[in-house]
């Protein structure tokens, strides 16, 4: 597998009240991940792990040290530039879905698409592919409202891809899911990940992501505590 | 797609969404009608003055106005033979009018006394049509009076009585005659009914020592577009003499008039702002109950001026769901109230008439107001949509999400 980095963090962390009570969310976090990783990041409640995903995403601005996504400083961007850069280069999975629900499966999709301006019959064509990546070719009319959890992250899935991104992040995304669903979504990414070398970084409490994870990076206090790589990948 | 999801955005609470669009189309609805009626109101109070008060224009010998003296006299035939020459008259009238004390056993009252001829009036003011009482002016019977009815209640006057008319001859000399009442009238000016007396001017003319003159000329045309050049020939072929547009002899129409406009702008935007609250509110609730939705578009790579568009445009297909439909709704009881009037008698009696007002309204909705509206409520979408949508931009993705 070809290796290269995608995402490095650099002496990342992120104070919240630092005027009256610091609480010192993530700290001085270094993280490398390449091209095609399948990464956990895991620790209990108040570790860290969302702070750091949005941090590594663009959502939120660090306090010192910064992230570098192939090779672009994203904590030096202006907002509408990092917009931008995250719809090009970034998907995300929530843990509540976060759907559009006025929308379609399909359109949920095709949205993003349409937000980096890419040709209908292109759009239409990769949201059958997609569709059918994730399991669901016959749900491309339905609304979010007529869709299981286990096919709403599903197709959650399907919108982080759309925008074809460097990584997707995603936050618990099996939080919500039952047993099978979990699985199957689970499956379905780590397909994505193994055929078409998409890097994955989640954050998760569940077992079964962390079963299947080939890298798990555990967070106490905002501190990386242990750092278990497969062979085969370096990293910080 | 933003289209898309704005318009199916509005539909997500299709109760609250009904409820605002119907205020919008009830308050649209109800600041056209009553514009309508605004304008109704002065297009009647245009027609009466013109038609029934004034004319178009009027020719005085200078200074006449001031004190009504009987010695301030014109040349008639002059007068008549440039009336005639004018391209689109109508009708006109000569008149001679004086300042004088009507007496009756019960009393004195002070009048304005206009010698007419009943023809020429009929043509020009439609004198004929307000006889509510008695006969209208005979040019067979000799000195009779037709007065206003409400100054026959004060002076205690009904047809067939005598009165004595007395006033100054264009010598000065006081003269008074005796006129025994044909008629009692009721127009459309109530005050004006309480100060105008009329009788022939063939019985007034040798009274006041006149003979083939007039004090005043009213001219009728057939368009109201001819005024100007009709006015300026007027003033042209009489050098000498005094002619006056509608505008300057009846002031308070045309102020009354060049006001509606300025009513109608404050009326409508009272309206609108009252409107504007109401969508404000609505918007910014649906903002607010879909905080990390937009806070994912947001996450996603929707930019913030793409967020801005979003809510701009729900708040606008809001108010246009809701206008055209007042609008439609004013049209269709303009068109209605159009034809058959809207009588403001039965609730208001005379009051209207003693502005100077007609008691039946017919509504008018000209295309100008129609179109004035349009751009207002065009301008107060965009300008409630402002708030709620800067409220969506200060959303910070990652807080958003977390809502």
């Amino acid at each position: 597998m070809e290796t290269r980095t995608v995402i490095d963090a650099h002496n990342l962390s992120k104070v919240y009240n630092p005027d009256s009570i610091p609480v010192n969310a993530v700290n001085e976090v270094h993280l490398h991940l390449e091209r095609g990783e399948f990464t956990s990041l895991v620790g209990p409640s108040g570790s860290g792990k969302t702070t750091l995903l949005n941090l590594i995403g663009g959502l939120d601005q660090p306090t010192t040290g910064k992230v570098l996504i192939n090779g672009t400083d994203i904590t030096a961007m202006a907002p509408n530039a990092l917009i931008d850069f995250r719809l090009h280069n970034i998907g995300f999975v929530f843990q509540a879905f976060n759907l559009i629900p006025v929308l379609t499966a399909s359109e949920n999709i095709e949205f993003i698409m349409l937000l980096q301006k890419i040709p209908k019959a292109e759009r239409t064509r990769r949201v059958r592919e997609l569709l059918e990546a994730v399991g669901l070719p016959d749900k491309g009319d339905a609304r979010p409202a007529q869709l299981s959890g286990g096919q709403q992250q599903r197709v959650a899935v399907a919108r982080a891809l759309a925008s074809k991104p460097q990584f997707i992040l995603a936050d618990e995304p099996t939080a919500n899911l039952d047993s099978h669903s979990a699985a199957t979504l689970l499956d379905i990414m780590e397909k994505l990940n193994r055929e078409e070398h998409m890097t994955f970084l989640f954050s998760t409490h569940d077992q079964r992501v962390i079963d299947r994870a080939r890298r798990v990076i555990t967070l106490v206090d905002g501190r990386i505590s242990s750092d278990t790589a497969p062979a085969g990948l370096s990293h910080a | 797609m933003l289209f898309q999801i704005a318009w199916r955005n509005l539909w997500r609470n299709r109760l609250r969404s009904l409820l605002i669009a119907s205020s919008v189309a009830v308050g649209m609805w109800a600041g056209a009608f009553i514009m309508a009626i605004y304008y109704g109101m002065g297009d009647g109070r245009l027609r009466i003055a013109i038609d029934h008060e004034v004319s178009h224009m009027q020719v005085h010998r200078p200074g006449f106005s001031d004190d009504q003296e009987a010695r301030m006299n014109f040349d008639a035939d002059r007068v008549e033979q440039a009336l005639q020459n004018l391209p689109d008259v109508k009708a006109y009238a000569l008149r001679s009018i004086t300042g004088g004390m009507l007496a009756t056993a019960s009393g004195s009252q002070g009048v304005q006394i206009n010698g007419i001829d009943p023809a020429s009036e009929e043509a020009t003011l439609g004198l004929n049509t307000f006889v509510r009482e008695g006969e209208y002016l005979d040019t067979t019977m000799r000195n009779r009076i037709l007065i206003g009815k409400r100054l026959a209640g004060k002076m205690k006057l009904e047809v067939g009585q005598k009165v004595v008319l007395t006033f100054l001859d264009t010598a000065s000399n006081i003269i008074s005659g005796a006129f025994r009442v044909c008629g009692l009238y009721t127009s459309y000016n109530a005050p004006l009914d309480e100060r105008n007396v009329y009788v022939l001017k063939s019985n007034l003319d040798p009274l006041l020592g006149l003979h083939r003159q007039a004090h005043e000329a009213a001219v009728l045309l057939q368009h109201d577009e001819s005024l100007d050049t009709d006015f300026a020939q007027l003033q042209h072929q009489l050098p000498g003499l005094k002619v006056e547009k509608w505008q300057d002899i009846s002031p308070e129409t045309s102020l009354v008039l060049s006001s509606l406009d300025t009513y109608s702008i404050i009326f409508t935007v009272i309206i609108l702002i009252a409107l504007a609250f109401g969508i404000i509110n609505t918007m910014l609730m649906a903002v607010l109950e879909r905080t990390r939705e937009i806070g994912v578009l947001m996450a996603v790579g929707m930019n913030k001026w793409r967020v801005f568009g979003m809510i701009m445009f729900e708040t606008v297909f809001l108010t246009f769901i809701g206008a055209p439909a007042g609008l439609l709704a004013a049209w269709a009881c303009v068109l209605w109230l159009g034809h058959t009037g809207l009588d403001l008698s039965k609730v208001a009696g005379d009051v209207m008439q003693d502005f100077g007002y007609a008691s039946v309204i017919y509504p008018v909705m000209p295309l100008n107001s129609v179109l004035e509206t349009i751009w207002l409520i065009i301008f107060a979408a965009l300008v409630s949509a402002i708030f709620p949508a800067l409220k969506a931009l200060k959303l910070k993705p990652v807080e958003a999400i977390r809502a």
